[in-house]
């Protein structure tokens, strides 16, 4: 590699830094992947130059809710990270302390920095057709596994996660907190009942009573049970005193999570987040959620500051969840993860989780980011792509990716179907999920894995090569009991049979 | 006097085939229905979602016009056998429908 290469001078961008108090336009230099210079008129020799003039450039924007993993990811969770100005992401609750080896296992080929705040729930979040209901469904909180897991794993656990809806009574709340504060990590608390059920009390109350100065709640302008404002539109007295305890505040749109009404009335009365969330999964990105830029739009509609919009996904967030010690500022000798944008004018429709559109006259849209210096140009639409968020088994074919397998992946699928043949289980139906199912299915699974002494992730691999043409990921006892038991027996056992020293 | 089986053809009420615009409100048998123009004729599907009860009358055609995706969520459902794709455990009623002039007529879908 040249030192052309290595050094980058970003020029002419109106600069937004603001935990370095920028805000005007200023060169960046990026040297070997971090920021060398901040300054005007940068000159490097043999540098590449990119001319930003008329842009915005601003630190890397952290998301930190969204669905990478587990039955709401993406088959390429890049695609709503870096290529949409996005440098760093924390998976909200997709693996529990069950499932957070298999987390580990699989997520490691992204551009963009994975983060995770797992679930209170040992398989992690089960999608969107389970009803939280009975209390006994939140299982086991193993100390001892959570204490070596967090240990081992702390650079990636930001917070632990719970939902603060549901039948399950305010201890749940309780027991989270415990958990988050025996592991010195934030608690990150979903509020309202989305659900078709009515709970006493409602737990989003709860959750503002429970959160302590730096745990974190998310959906603040939803549209369910639970609002942060009254039937006559004021600010819950529950909320402020919250906000006063230093309790952070998160956007959190999702896709059932933001109401343009509760959201004016509480922007009017101050009730503003403190960091700026998508919640994008594979059931919100077509809409209403689309990208961090769009929910950037819909805040800066709302009326919010453009040096605070950036805020709230940079420094902001790299505080709330500890990273500033290597994102959300421009600081010499940080890593080079910026994002630069537009401020595009025209007419456009920004929609609430509702039925409510709101038309701006602007609207925030990436053009390109860096991380660590290395440049992605900003695609909005490769997100939306089906391939991309709908996750649908190959009944009809073997997926292409089965070439790649070895030997004794093959072996696996073999003696795994043979194991799975001597239980039984059929789809789960809308109202009812099978968590026992589930965990049995997890630990045959890991038992045959282990018998064959084989690493976690190629095991994983094998069994989501063999049915997915996408890089899917799931819980892989949930993704079991997501298929057909004949088809999938029938499919393990016609690629043991694929294995080389049975093929002539 | 002719015996009407459970899956007789059925003139689907509310609904002109020359005029309307698809996807199309129908009724069949006193229940709301979604009538799709398909690439290979029409299909019909029950009106709301089973997740959280939107109308499927904002559903999109997808996979080649063999499934539909309510506009909610994403929930998407198999056209030939209503079975949820990305929602395992959630399934839509689904109708066969053909087209006589201006009348069309539905049945439930065999499956």
């Amino acid at each position: 590699m040249t030192a052309k290469q290595e050094t980058t001078v970003l020029k002419g961008a109106h600069v937004i830094d603001p935990a370095n108090g920028i805000d005007q336009v200023t060169d960046i230099m990026i040297h070997e992947g971090r920021i060398a210079g901040v300054g005007e008129h940068i000159i490097a020799d043999d540098a590449t130059v990119v001319d930003l003039t008329g842009k915005y450039l601003s630190p890397g924007w952290i998301d930190m809710h969204v669905h990478a993993y587990g039955t709401l990811g993406f088959a390429d969770p890049d695609t709503v990270g870096v290529y949409q100005g996005v440098t760093s992401f924390v998976e909200a609750g997709g693996p529990g302390i069950g499932t957070l080896d298999e987390f580990f296992a699989l997520m490691t080929d992204l551009e963009t920095d994975l983060y995770v705040g797992p679930f209170i729930r040992p398989l992690g979040l089960l999608g969107l057709n389970f009803i939280e209901g009975d209390v006994r469904t939140l299982g086991d909180v193993p100390i001892t596994r959570w204490v070596d897991t967090a240990k081992q794993h702390r650079d990636r656990i930001r917070y632990i996660k719970c939902n603060a809806m549901g039948d399950y009574g305010p201890g749940t709340l309780h027991v989270t907190k415990g958990l988050a504060q025996i592991l010195g990590v934030p608690l990150y608390m979903h509020i309202g009942e989305f659900q078709l059920q009515t709970p006493d009390p409602v737990l989003a109350y709860e959750a503002f009573k429970i959160a302590e100065k730096g745990d974190m709640i998310t959906h603040i302008y939803h549209g369910n049970l639970g609002q942060i404002i009254d039937d006559e539109g004021k600010i819950m007295p529950v909320v402020t005193d919250a906000l006063e305890r230093g309790v952070l505040f998160d956007l959190g749109f999702g896709g059932y999570n933001f109401s343009w009404d509760i959201a004016e009335k509480a922007f009017a009365q101050g009730i503003v987040p403190y960091t700026i969330s998508s919640d994008l999964q594979q059931f919100n990105v077509i809409r209403p959620v689309q990208s961090l830029a769009n929910v950037l739009s819909v805040m800066m509609h709302l009326g919010m500051p453009l040096k605070q919009l950036i805020e709230c996904v940079t420094v902001n967030s790299a505080k709330a969840i500890s990273l500033a010690d290597r994102a959300g500022d421009l600081s010499v000798g940080k890593p080079a993860d910026i994002t630069v944008f537009e401020i595009e004018g025209g007419r456009f429709e920004l929609m609430d989780c509702y039925t409510q559109t709101r038309t701006a006259d602007k609207r925030v849209m990436p053009a390109m980011t860096f991380k660590n210096g290395k440049r992605f140009d900003a695609d909005m639409t490769r997100g939306q792509a089906e391939s991309n968020w709908f996750l649908q088994i190959a009944e009809d074919h073997i997926p292409d990716a089965t070439a790649q397998l070895s030997e004794r992946q093959l072996a696996f699928l073999g003696k795994l179907g043979t194991a799975l043949s001597e239980t039984d289980w059929e789809l789960s139906s809308a109202e009812r999920l099978d968590i026992p199912k589930a965990l049995e299915l997890q630990a045959l699974f890991h038992r045959v894995r282990e018998q064959s002494d084989l690493p976690l992730r190629e095991a994983l691999r094998a069994v989501y090569d063999s049915f997915v043409d996408n890089k899917f990921t799931m819980q892989i006892g949930l993704f079991l009991m997501r298929l057909e038991r004949p088809f999938a027996l029938s499919r393990m056992a016609e690629m043991a049979a694929k294995r080389p020293h049975l093929a002539a | 006097m002719t015996t009407m089986t459970e899956h007789a053809w059925q003139a689907l009420k509310g609904v002109n085939a020359e005029t309307a615009t698809f996807p199309a409100r129908a009724s069949f048998e006193g229940e709301g229905i979604v009538v799709f123009r398909t690439k290979d004729g029409y299909r019909g599907t029950q009106r709301a979602c089973p997740h959280m009860q939107a109308t499927m009358l904002n559903g999109e055609l997808t996979a080649n016009d063999t499934m539909v995706r309510c506009p909610l969520h994403v929930f998407t459902f198999k056209l030939s056998d209503g079975k949820g794709v990305n929602c395992a455990g959630f399934r839509i009623k689904v109708y066969e429908v053909r087209r006589e002039g201006e009348t069309l007529y539905a049945r439930p879908a065999a499956i």
